[in-house]
């Protein structure tokens, strides 16, 4: 691979000083004048019809500006579910933390004091929160047409995959290693809470939204509002984090925007933390039958998947369950269903369907392994993906040398020993994983300028959800257009001096619009070869919408984890000691950010493994761990250091080779902890996460496993 | 602040602000002039009953200030919605995740679990007071050029967090600097970066161990 001049070199973020200095703006600190305060009130019942709503005394209440509910609010949040019609406000509410009433204000004690003056008179519903008890014939039904949510075309049908002939592949088969595994509801946490503040002017609508993609939250809020898109205007500067939760328009856009159009005045909504983790929506929780074929000499010949995932009560996601594709194998058989439960809505988390798909993909193949008494690294080298689904070549792979290398630097050789090798108290053992994710090609847009003494602006309709989009941008610009980057301005974050971007989900933004970048330079670059640099205050201006396609070739990116556990077996407390993660991510635009995305990205997967989830109570049907201290989530302490290895492929697609990045980080992670508890203790739990009631459960007899 | 009858911003002024802005701060400053220590008397004209208020005085940042607060205010609302101190952020309000950390008298604290009555006499520094002089920080240094921040929201509750343990501690060890810090929750998960740019700032050198204003 050449070297390049900017891109490929460590550059810290154009925007690191605001981001150090408190100076970085994000959409709750946005105050103006005669700005009112929202809050939303929210069902304390898991399934519930909502009989009567007063709010005399809250509509009272001195201060108190406007109050929406279903009664007089039909709006429908229409990427609030994809399948059935989901109002800002249901009757029934679904699930504990359906909202009922949004209060604007003019202040926030006043907001929430509306809120416990208004009265509801619910009758409560029977629920149910498991994705299989939800497909008996007796359960509750959340949704008119049923708890199994149907597909695009609209049959309430599982999603079947098929390839090859799956009894051949069982009968080729020497082994046949056969289990059931679970996924817990995980929220994705993000640290900014959702908070929106919108504004009318005239018939303007203007959302300081917090956002993955201004572009996409711009056409939903239009939509929904029934207003044209170019009356709304989205601006999203800085926003703290998503991981897939804040993209599309969300309820509370819809809710401040609706407030602010009824009481004439600008409006800013809050959600609480509490409302965040059950409000919003979290991975998809799951249960995944497996059973795969092997022969004697590791090889496979069949992988049959039986999944069902909770939605929660609206469709918001695709709930499948991915994975088996970085297996090279000729009998495939993939049946997910999608089902409706009264628990918080499931949908986007930082590779949606993979962790825990990969998850029990890659223990059941560790059983294989072990069963054959194999080193799992071998296995995986046997048996992983040359072809995608065997058919169609890859643009680049360097799976082989994720495997390979990330074994190397891990020093797998000297650590991995047979399952259970270790007969002290505090046990040792190692595990990997192995996954892939799709680095697509397709549409973006950027606008270029450059002025008289050769300053450029690149315009891109970016937000930066903290993935360093503007400094990749900003690196890509200088690069084609043969600039030094403090001659680059980037211009982000506004529909309004913005053009289309694809939005900071999929991973895409580095591949789609880094390509509108490059192709927008070339333009101006020849412009500026044609007719020189302009003069005075001229400008050159070039716009490109590139929608580059492939042609007969699957695109992905590539990874492999490893890890080392220490398992204390009298407190059944798990901590990793070692942690390599490898990735084929093409060429890396920008290795310093890059590592960063690797690092979290790891780190979010071990928090998978070990410990956090949304556990909800089975009587109340309620959510008993929303927050940080409950649900778990990593923190300093818990974090080992990682260690990254690049793969740099030569991809002959995106821009330079870049593939995917962000979203394949944590896919493998899962696993690899999971393994490396097996690898420990020769017990393998089989529902996420491995808290210390399962780790001890499994340890005496797998009592609990 | 912002509902006091007499500081209208006409709704052209507002939207000229944000129309012509390319950039962050040019989008959003117009609409922040008048936050800071505006009079907040008739903020909550027409609330239901008015709350207890009380005279406070303080050091913020340096500086000396006094001011009638509401009892009720926690100190995160005292700094972002009444003295234009936004930097600190509210990332749970409940004292789990760290984002409002600020230094009280020099140690940390949580700036949503104490109420702006408290600091009545005492000394606060927030992320805006922490470069001086238009000089960064060695830690805020450290943290561009380790890639701490990667959504940043996080970020000035991790940068006052490792302050303070400078301030008592000045070369720690990698452990020392994890356990200081792990009441600041990071869900970009970027821990690595925040640990290795604290060592970093650590042996760059000793213009930590005063605390400078928190003095
Ligand atoms: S906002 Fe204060 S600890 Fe989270
Ligand atoms: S940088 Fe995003 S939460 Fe820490």
């Amino acid at each position: 691979m050449t070297t390049l001049n900017s891109v490929g070199h460590a550059t810290p973020r154009i925007d690191a000083l605001k981001r150090v200095t408190g100076g970085a703006t994000y959409t709750a600190d946005i105050a103006v004048p005669n700005m009112l305060y929202a809050r939303v009130l929210r069902s304390p019942h898991p399934h519930a019809r909502i009989r009567k709503i007063d709010l005399s005394k809250a509509q009272a209440l001195p201060g108190v500006k406007t109050i929406l509910t279903h009664d007089n609010c039909d709006i429908i949040w229409s990427s609030g579910d994809t399948r059935n019609k989901r109002y800002l406000f249901n009757n029934p509410v679904r699930f504990a933390g359906d909202a009922v009433a949004a209060v604007a204000a003019v202040d926030r004690y006043v907001a929430e004091e509306a809120l416990r003056l208004i009265e509801v008179d619910y009758e409560t519903l029977p629920f149910v929160l498991e994705p299989e008890e939800a497909l008996k014939p007796d359960a509750p039904e959340i949704q008119p047409g049923g708890n199994l949510s149907p597909n695009n075309q609209g049959k309430a049908e599982p999603a079947i995959e098929k390839r090859g002939n799956i009894e051949e592949g069982f009968k080729a088969a020497d082994h046949v290693f056969e289990d059931r595994y679970q996924t817990p509801h995980i929220n994705n946490a993000q640290l900014e809470p959702r908070a929106s503040m919108a504004h009318w002017e005239g018939d303007k609508l203007i959302v300081y939204a917090s956002t993955q993609g201004i572009a996409n939250c711009r056409t939903d809020i239009a939509k929904d509002m029934k207003i044209p898109v170019e009356k709304v205007q989205v601006i999203c500067q800085y926003m703290g984090g998503g991981f897939g939760n804040k993209n599309q328009c969300h309820d509370f856009d819809l809710m401040a925007a609706e407030l602010s159009k009824r009481a004439d005045a600008p409006v800013r909504l809050e959600f609480t933390r509490k409302e965040d983790f059950i409000s919003v929506h979290g991975r998809w929780p799951t249960v995944q039958y497996y059973k795969v074929g092997v022969k004697n000499d590791g090889m496979l010949t069949a992988i049959q998947m039986r999944g069902y995932s909770g939605m929660g009560p609206y469709r918001k996601g695709a709930g499948d369950i991915s994975g088996v594709e970085v297996y090279q194998v000729p009998h495939v058989e993939k049946t997910s269903y999608m089902v409706y439960t009264n628990k918080a809505v499931s949908a986007n988390f930082r590779a949606p369907a993979y962790p825990q798909g990969v998850f029990a993909l890659e223990s059941v193949m560790d059983d294989a392994a072990h069963g054959l008494k194999m080193d799992p690294l071998e296995f995986r080298l046997k048996n992983y993906t040359r072809k995608f689904r065997d058919q169609q070549p890859y643009s680049s792979s360097g799976l082989e040398d994720c495997l390979r290398k990330g074994a190397e630097r891990f020093g797998w050789k000297q650590r991995w020993r047979p399952a259970a090798a270790d007969t002290g108290v505090v046990k040792r053992g190692v595990g990997m994983g192995m996954g892939m994710f799709p680095s697509s090609l397709g549409r973006s847009n950027a606008i270029l300028r450059v002025d008289s003494k050769g300053n450029y602006d690149v315009h891109v309709g970016v937000t930066d959800c903290g993935t360093a989009a503007k400094t990749t941008m900003a690196l890509i610009a200088a690069e084609a257009l043969e600039a030094p980057l403090d001659r680059i301005t980037v211009i982000w974050g506004d529909t309004d001096t913005c053009p289309y971007s694809v939005g900071e989900s999929g991973s895409r933004t580095t591949v789609f619009t880094g390509q509108a970048v490059i192709e927008a330079a070339k333009d101006l670059k020849k412009q500026i070869a044609e007719k020189g640099l302009p003069k005075g205050d001229q400008f050159w201006r070039a716009d490109a919408a590139p929608n580059p396609q492939l042609r007969d070739l699957a695109r992905y990116s590539f990874t492999a984890h490893f890890a080392e556990v220490e398992v204390d077996t009298e407190t059944g407390h798990i901590r990793v000691t070692k942690f390599v993660a490898a990735h084929d991510s093409g060429r890396i635009v920008n290795p310093l950010t890059a590592e960063s995305q690797v690092k979290g990205g790891a780190t979010t997967g071990i928090g998978m493994a070990l410990h956090e989830q949304l556990l909800y109570d089975k009587r109340s049907g309620l959510p008993l761990t929303a927050g940080y201290y409950n649900a778990r989530i990593m923190t300093h302490m818990d974090a080992p250091e990682i260690e990254v290895v690049w793969v740099e492929t030569d991809d002959p697609y995106g821009p330079y080779g870049a593939k995917t990045l962000g979203e394949p980080t944590i896919i493998p992670a899962v696993a690899a902890v999971a393994n490396a508890f097996f690898n420990a203790t020769g017990k393998r739990v089989k529902e996420l996460p491995l808290t210390r009631d399962k780790v001890l459960g499994a340890l005496s007899e797998g009592a609990l496993a | 602040m912002s509902r006091k009858s007499s500081s209208k911003i006409s709704r052209r002024h507002f939207v000229e602000g944000t129309g012509a802005g390319l950039v962050a701060a040019a989008t959003v400053a117009p609409l922040k002039g008048q936050a800071p220590g505006a009079d907040v008397k008739n903020r909550t004209q027409g609330a239901p009953s008015s709350p207890p208020r009380t005279k406070i005085k303080f050091t913020i940042n340096g500086a000396e200030r006094g001011m009638e607060v509401e009892d009720h205010w926690t100190l995160v609302e005292l700094l972002r919605d009444h003295l234009g101190l936004t930097g600190s952020k509210i990332g749970c309000d409940r004292g789990e995740c760290g984002a409002c950390t600020v230094l009280l008298d020099g140690k940390s604290v949580y700036s949503c679990s104490q109420l702006g009555v408290w600091i009545d006499g005492k000394s606060i520094i927030t992320i805006e007071g922490l470069a001086k002089n238009g000089r960064l920080d060695p830690l805020q240094q450290a943290f561009i050029d380790h890639d701490g921040p990667q959504c940043g929201f996080c970020t000035s509750g991790q940068l006052m967090s490792a302050k303070a343990l400078l301030m008592h501690n000045p070369h720690p060890s990698a452990e020392e600097v994890r356990a200081g810090m792990t009441g600041n929750i990071c869900r970009c998960s970027n821990y690595n970066h925040y640990v290795e740019a604290v060592l970093a700032a650590s042996a760059a050198g000793p213009s930590t161990g005063s605390g400078g204003n928190a003095a």
